[in-house]
């Protein structure tokens, strides 16, 4: 039985009868208890697994309905809340809290017998690039262990890389999805604002962020995209997609199509490698009838600053719920000092938590919210309107989907400033609230460069098409694990 | 001496979140050069921009109304009695 298979391509396999979904899912089982104590790609695994395995192969058996996914092992990261499951945010204060409810991605996976074969490693509270800010210890580059494998849905990149999984779900804020994809060369994708339900996602900045599949190929994306995608009435912001279906027509490629190549995001602090990269990137476009030219966003100098202002000032809200009452660790009941109490809550928080949380805190406060946090969304407004502007232009947007290649763990964890550059060219997406794709496209001395596309709001199908166009330029050499 | 009003500033704002800086260059260095990094922004040309705002229309809001849960949550927590959560005792 063959692991690395595509997602569309195991229900091909499940449907012909080649194989059980039990015997599909104990050999994912199995490369997990082989792989992950190096990897450490999961915090926790379903224990039940194999025996939904066997209820749905039973359901095969006696020819009765079953959902699209036909028990796809999918892994989740672990800050959206599968019920009855520890969901922990890879924090030491939520490391004993289990979810009493389903996350709407979640209902709607299981609806379509999806098996979610655990949770995924994290940096803490999504607040990291690298996985190192796990309060469990980071996950490790499949492609070489010396090395970061992105974040902060570093988990769930390595857990489908690795062939511990055939999908994932990870949540994209700044480049959380995307990011850790082109670290570990797998398709990552950050959807419009609104197109998938936040509810069930633990908060950390939740006007820009969105919950987004992690998959080997663009057409499981696109599979995985019709099940979570469209309105929920427990999340107020979703939008109604009218049932689009992403995996039509997939192949209808991009003859004709105008594509801008962001100048910006390839300027001095990106890798020669990584702007070679995009190059080729730009001239396989080309090749496939594509118009390519040149597009400047002023306002992409100023987008992590704007990015990092605003997404503290909402973390900073949303993590005041930590105070040990309703969250957080066991303390006793009798004869604490109200501040000191709250103090000792918020010392479970790591130390990046902790200074987001400050940032969150001192940006928005009074005499400082006129220089910071109110002139970070008028950059946000103004890089929205600059984006929009280049969509009058062009069809899609192009840049590397992060400036420099995967580096060694521990070369950038003391550095907040070179942690922030890493974000460089993903947070424009999640300010503008566009949606954007990383596809794997090439490696250079073993290690993944990602290629990122952005497509106009609500214009995620198109987006998709271009993704599979470049998707089937590329053939990289296979991993060893 | 900016750095110093500023490293005050930090942390005033952290007393007031009840977060205490017991290790200065883990929290108070990093997080005075993260601040020092978003001083860009005064560079940026957007003294004319108006902020936009996110506009939600009531009909999308749901209705405010009970609906009865299935389980008692209250019982995946250790300390309540009855249906109160037992909170700490605060001096």
């Amino acid at each position: 039985m063959n692991l690395a298979i595509s997602g569309l391509k195991y229900i091909e396999e499940i449907k012909n009868g080649n194989y059980t979904i039990e015997e599909f899912v104990s050999k994912t089982l199995e490369q997990i208890q082989k792989l992950d104590g190096k990897l450490h790609a999961f915090l926790s695994l379903n224990d039940k697994a194999i025996d939904q395995a066997k209820k749905l192969d039973k359901k095969i058996q006696k020819n009765e309905k079953i959902g699209a996914c036909f028990g796809m092992p999918i892994s989740i990261k672990d800050n959206i809340c599968v019920k009855g499951t520890k969901t922990t945010c890879a924090s030491k204060m939520l490391e004993d809290f289990v979810a009493p409810y389903e996350a709407t991605v979640i209902s709607k996976l299981k609806s379509e017998d999806a098996i979610i074969i655990g949770k995924t490693n994290m940096d803490e509270f999504a607040m990291g690039l690298t996985t190192e800010f796990s309060a469990f210890g980071p996950s490790r580059n499949p492609w070489n262990h010396d090395y970061v494998p992105g974040g902060s849905s570093g988990g769930s990149a390595v857990a489908v890389r690795a062939l511990e999984c055939v999908a994932s779900l990870g949540s994209d804020t700044g480049g959380s999805v995307r990011n850790p994809a082109s670290f570990c060369s797998v398709v990552g994708y950050k959807p419009t604002y609104g197109l998938v339900s936040r509810y069930g996602l633990i908060s950390y900045a939740n006007s820009i962020e969105q919950i987004g599949p992690l998959t080997r190929t663009v057409e499981d994306l696109a599979f995985i995209l019709n099940i979570i995608s469209g309105i929920d009435d427990k999340d107020n912001t979703t939008v109604d997609n009218k049932n689009e279906d992403y995996l039509s027509e997939i192949d209808a490629g991009v003859e004709g199509k105008k594509i801008g190549i962001i100048k910006e995001m390839i300027g001095d602090g990106a890798d020669k490698e990584v702007v070679s990269a995009t190059n080729n990137a730009l001239k396989k476009f080309e090749n496939l009838g594509a118009k390519c030219e040149e597009i400047s966003l002023d306002m992409v100098d100023y987008s992590v600053a704007a990015y990092y202002t605003i997404s503290a000032t909402e973390a900073g809200s949303n993590l005041a719920r930590y105070d040990n009452l309703r969250y957080g660790f066991d303390f006793p009941l009798e004869g604490f000092e109200f501040n000191s109490y709250i103090s000792k809550a918020r010392k479970n928080f790591g130390p990046e938590v902790t200074r987001r949380l400050i940032v969150g805190g001192f940006v928005p406060s009074a005499g400082f919210a006129g220089k910071y946090f109110l002139k970070a969304l008028k950059v946000k407004s103004k890089l929205t309107a600059e984006v929009n502007e280049a969509f009058k232009k062009v069809d899609l947007l192009l840049a590397p989907t992060v400036p420099i290649r995967p580096f060694k763990l521990g070369e950038k964890i003391d550095d907040p400033i070179a942690l922030f550059l890493i974000d460089f060219n993903t947070v424009t997406a999640n300010l503008t609230g566009k949606p954007a794709i990383s596809i794997p496209f090439e490696l250079s001395d073993g290690l993944p460069i990602g290629i990122q596309l952005l497509a106009k709001s609500m214009h995620d199908k198109a987006l998709l098409q271009a993704a599979y166009a470049l998707q089937n330029t590329v053939h990289l050499p296979e991993i060893q694990l | 001496m900016k750095c110093l009003i500023l490293k005050e500033k930090i942390e005033e704002v952290a007393k007031l979140m009840r977060i205490e800086l017991d290790d200065h260059v883990v929290y108070l260095d990093r997080v005075q050069k993260m601040i020092e990094y978003f001083d860009i922004l005064d560079e940026a040309d957007v003294e004319s921009e108006k902020l936009s705002v996110q506009e939600l229309p009531i009909k999308n809001l749901r209705e405010d109304k009970h609906i009865p849960y299935e389980e008692r949550i209250i019982d995946t927590l250790k300390n309540y009695k009855g249906n109160y959560i037992r909170a700490p005792k605060m001096i």
